[in-house]
Parts: C-alpha cells; sequence; structure tokens
C-alpha cells in the first residue's frame, strides 16, 4: 500500500517534470490560432508541421545545425585524443614534477571559465579569430576534467598488460592505441557523450565570441530568435526550440544506459 | 597551458589596468579593486549570486535526496524507469531553450504556472519573486544530475550493512541517518561542491530570461562581468569582477573541505 502511494507521488512528480517539454511540442504542432489556448492542451489537434518550415525564415536554422555539429564533433574527438594523451602520461609515465603539475590542473578544475574568458577574448581578437568558430573549439580541446577523468580510469588497468607489451619492444603509443584505449572504450564513451552534451548545448562560450547568425550556433540562434519574433508567432520559436530539443532528446532514449552510467560514473569519480 | 594557465595569469595583470579593448592599457593600480568595494551593483550581484547559489544547493540535494530514496525504493521497473527519464530530460535541453521555454511557462496571462496556481503574478518582472523563479527554473533544469549522482551513491550502500541494522532492531529512519547517510556522504559532499561551483557560475538564465533585472535583482557575477567587459568594455574592471568570482569558488570550495572532515566518512 505505502508502496502503491510513492510510486503514484513519484509519476505524478515526473509527470509534472516534463510537462513543459510536453507543451512545447504541442504548441509546436499547433497552428498558430490554436495554440497557447488555456485551459492548455496536451494533444494537438489537428498536427500541423507548418511552423517547423517557416523556422528558416526567421534563422538560417541548417547552417546554424551544422556549426554547432561541427563545434560538437571537433571538441569532442579533440578533448578525447589530448585526454587519452595526457591521462596516459600522467599515470604511465615518469617524468620529473608530474605530480606537481597534475595537482596544478586539478586546481584548473575550479577555474570559472568566466575568469578566462576577458583574455582568451583578448587573444582571440588577436589572432583575428572573434566571430569564427574556431573561438569556440580551439579553448575546449584541452579538457581538464577528460584528462582526470580518464586518467581515473587508466589507472585501473592492470599494469601488467603494457608492462609485457614494453618487453616487446612497443613504444608508448602502440601500448596506448593498441593496449590502453580499447581497454578503456566504456570510460571514452562516457567522456564523448558528456563532451559532446556540454558543446551541444554550451551557451556562454558562442554569445561571447560570435556575432554573425550565419556562424552561430543552435544555442544563441534561439536566442537571437527570440529577439526576431517579438510579438510575431511564439509558434515559430517553439518549433524552433523543439528541432534543437528532440535530436538530444531521442540519442538520450537510445543511449540512456551508458548516458545514465557516464553521469553516474563521472560524478563519483570526479 | 596557453588556455588555462595564461589567461588566468592575464586576468590578474589586466586587473590592475582601465582598457576600452581599443585604445591603449593605461596601468591603473588598484583602482579596479577601490571601485569594486563602492560599487553597489557589485556587491547586488554578489549577493544575488551566493542567494541563488545556497538555494540550489539546498533545494538539490535536498529534494534530489527524497527523489534518489524514492526511486532506490519503488519496486515497479516501469516507475523507476519513466520517473528516471522525465526528471533527468530537462538536464539534457541546453539553457537557452529551457530559458526561453519558462518564459512561456511562466506568462503571467497564457503560461501553464499562472493557469494551474490561478495568480496573473509576473514572477519575472517582480524584484521579490524573479531570483526566486529563476532558483526553480534552475532546479527544474539542473535537479537530474544531482539526482542521477545520489541515485548512483545509493545504489552503492551494501545491502548487508541495512540488513545487519535490521538485525539488531534498528527502524527506517535510524537506518538511514546510521547506514545510508554515513556510507553516502562522500557522494552528497560532491553533489555539493559541484552544484555549489556550478551555481557561482551561473550565467545563461540571466541573461536570457530577464537581463539581470528588474532593477538588478537577478544580475549574477559573471553576468556584471560580462556587462562590464562585453558590453561596455571596461575590460579591466571585468578582470578584477571575475577575480573576485575565482576567489569566492575558491574560499567556498576551500570552506567545504575544512567542514567535510567533520561529517564525511573516509
Amino acid at each position: 500500500m505505502r508502496g502503491k502511494v510513492l510510486d503514484l507521488v513519484l509519476v505524478l512528480g515526473g509527470l509534472v517534470m516534463i510537462a513543459p517539454l510536453v507543451w512545447l511540442v504541442v504548441n509546436a504542432l499547433s497552428e498558430p490560432i490554436d495554440a497557447f489556448q488555456l485551459p492548455p492542451r496536451w494533444i494537438p489537434r489537428p498536427p500541423t508541421l507548418e511552423n517547423f518550415q517557416q523556422v528558416p525564415d526567421l534563422i538560417p536554422f541548417a547552417q546554424m545545425a551544422w556549426n554547432s555539429l561541427q563545434i560538437a564533433v571537433i571538441t569532442t574527438a579533440g578533448a578525447l585524443f589530448t585526454s587519452a594523451l595526457a591521462a596516459y602520461a600522467f599515470n604511465r609515465l615518469r617524468f620529473p614534477g608530474r605530480d606537481q603539475i597534475f595537482s596544478v590542473l586539478l586546481a584548473a578544475l575550479v577555474v570559472p571559465v568566466q575568469l578566462t574568458v576577458v583574455p582568451i577574448f583578448i587573444m582571440m581578437r588577436w589572432l583575428h579569430l572573434v566571430d569564427t568558430t574556431v573561438a569556440i573549439w580551439l579553448p575546449a580541446l584541452v579538457n581538464v576534467f577528460g584528462i582526470f577523468f580518464l586518467r581515473q580510469y587508466i589507472s585501473s588497468i592492470p599494469r601488467e598488460l603494457d608492462e609485457a607489451a614494453i618487453m616487446d619492444g612497443a613504444s608508448h603509443f602502440w601500448i596506448l592505441f593498441r593496449v590502453i584505449l580499447p581497454l578503456s572504450r566504456p570510460g571514452l564513451t562516457a567522456l564523448g557523450i558528456f563532451v559532446f552534451e556540454a558543446s551541444w548545448n554550451n551557451f556562454f562560450w558562442p554569445y561571447i565570441f560570435l556575432s554573425s547568425p550565419e556562424k552561430m550556433t543552435l544555442p544563441v540562434g534561439l536566442v537571437s530568435l527570440q529577439g526576431a519574433v517579438g510579438g510575431g508567432p511564439a509558434v515559430v520559436l517553439f518549433a524552433a526550440i523543439t528541432l534543437v530539443v528532440l535530436p538530444i532528446l531521442v540519442l538520450f532514449l537510445i543511449f540512456q544506459r551508458s548516458f545514465i552510467a557516464s553521469i553516474a560514473s563521472t560524478g563519483l569519480r570526479g | 597551458m596557453v588556455f588555462v594557465a595564461l589567461p588566468l595569469i592575464a586576468a590578474f595583470g589586466l586587473s590592475l589596468f582601465h582598457w576600452d579593448l581599443l585604445g591603449t592599457p593605461e596601468f591603473a593600480g588598484l583602482d579596479n579593486f577601490q571601485q569594486l568595494v563602492s560599487d553597489t551593483a557589485t556587491i547586488r550581484a554578489v549577493v544575488n549570486t551566493f542567494v541563488f547559489a545556497l538555494a540550489s544547493v539546498v533545494t538539490h540535494i535536498g529534494i534530489g535526496m527524497l527523489l534518489a530514496l524514492g526511486v532506490h525504493r519503488t519496486m515497479t521497473r516501469g516507475t523507476k524507469y519513466f520517473v528516471r527519464t522525465a526528471f533527468f530530460f530537462p538536464f539534457l535541453v541546453s539553457w537557452a531553450a529551457v530559458a526561453l521555454l519558462w518564459k512561456y511557462v511562466l506568462d503571467p496571462t497564457f503560461g501553464l504556472v499562472a493557469h494551474y496556481l490561478s495568480t496573473t503574478t509576473n514572477w519575472l518582472a517582480s524584484p521579490t519573486w524573479a531570483l526566486p523563479t529563476l532558483i526553480v527554473v534552475d532546479w527544474w533544469h539542473t535537479i537530474g544530475y544531482t539526482f542521477i549522482i545520489l541515485l548512483a551513491g545509493l545504489q552503492t550502500v551494501p545491502a548487508q550493512l541495512h540488513e545487519a541494522a535490521r538485525v539488531d532492531g534498528a527502524n527506517g529512519w535510524w537506518r538511514f541517518w546510521s547506514v545510508t547517510l554515513p556510507v553516502m556522504s562522500p557522494t552528497i559532499f560532491f553533489a555539493t561542491v559541484i552544484t555549489f561551483i556550478g551555481a557561482f557560475q551561473i550565467f545563461d538564465p540571466m541573461v536570457i530570461m530577464t537581463q539581470g533585472g528588474p532593477d538588478g535583482a537577478t544580475r549574477s557575477i559573471v553576468q556584471y562581468t560580462y556587462e562590464k567587459g562585453f558590453q561596455s568594455f571596461e575590460v579591466g574592471y571585468a578582470a578584477t569582477l571575475s577575480l573576485v568570482l575565482f576567489v569566492v569558488i575558491m574560499l567556498v570550495t576551500g570552506l567545504q573541505f575544512r567542514l567535510s572532515r567533520r561529517w564525511v566518512h573516509q
């Protein structure tokens, strides 16, 4: 009995949580005249894709999606690569000052990006990279959290494995790419998901560095659309938000297990 | 190094200058720091940020813990799956989308909140309610993350410990206090630190939903830094502000680690 009540409370809580998202999608699928009615409608009737067709009239949506995707892919690939190299060095190699450098790196984990944004902006301006996508992914190529996370992961791989490879005369690169990384696949996947999601959703950095609409990423583009809509059709804005939100929700439903595991493990290990 | 250490040093350096990004930087000594202490807007932003961070931590950990306990206890797999997914969904939505959507959810005439709570309060325009409202929106967006971390921690509590306590005659509450909480304390500690650090850096919802208003009621430190650095081009002062944020985070995190010795089980 008590269990039933608990279940009911939890499910109701869950429904309240997703209500705004359902409302979003229903309105995005509604004719402008049917949208935003009170009491709120939870089923669109009849569903229409009209609002979605109007999104490209207001913002270069496809271009923005492409920019977001490009930045997220480069950032993810780059961060995985540099994190793997650095994590391997910090765990398996011996060099003077290794542990000291690592603790400095750990301290950098709590340095807010906001502290570095003004100097980096000046640096980017000097390099003529302001208002280019390069300014977004270049500083993200080194991911301090990623180094830390992968180092923890690699340290759980038995050293006997690479010692055997060293006996056979293998180079460090060979060991890293043929022995360590294949065994770290779950860790790499978790980190990859994490970095991709963070980049795809990032607002702060692109907001500061990008100003031309055709260079913007989706989150910044959405916010600029808010201005463009003004008193106009909010349903089109809702359609645009839906287009941004839906892919990542679908991805989540597909990769639910590794997603949750990645959050849980990054949380517990960090 | 180029993107962490160098800018860090540069931020310290910049804080000693007046610069508008165009002309030549002008040495200012401690001018920026003096301005900081006398600038009421800064103090307001620091207070807002502290209120936001404290409230976030309390609600995230409190509600997250209740949720985790509830989901951990429930027997039906369907409920578990649904609740976990429903609470985690908003975390995957970018702040930009969340902030835009919630502006409509909170709309006093056709929003969901106005309808279901039958009020016409204009939450975001009210100097009293704007900040608490953002705290709720942040809660909606981020609770899934805290919840998942706490749930994962909860699942590491060995069942044998509970059994042993049960055999010793401990009731539900007592088992929670004497078994669950101590075993979970490192997880709770981690979640607290992470939530604090994240909350101190809050920026997106303020910029998108309230622009810091009404009348500075929701302006955060980072947002103020942004305004100074990239809107009124007082780069030196912006760097000084970002140092304030850095010091605040360092102090609070350090304090948390110090206090943690008293309650975190090693």
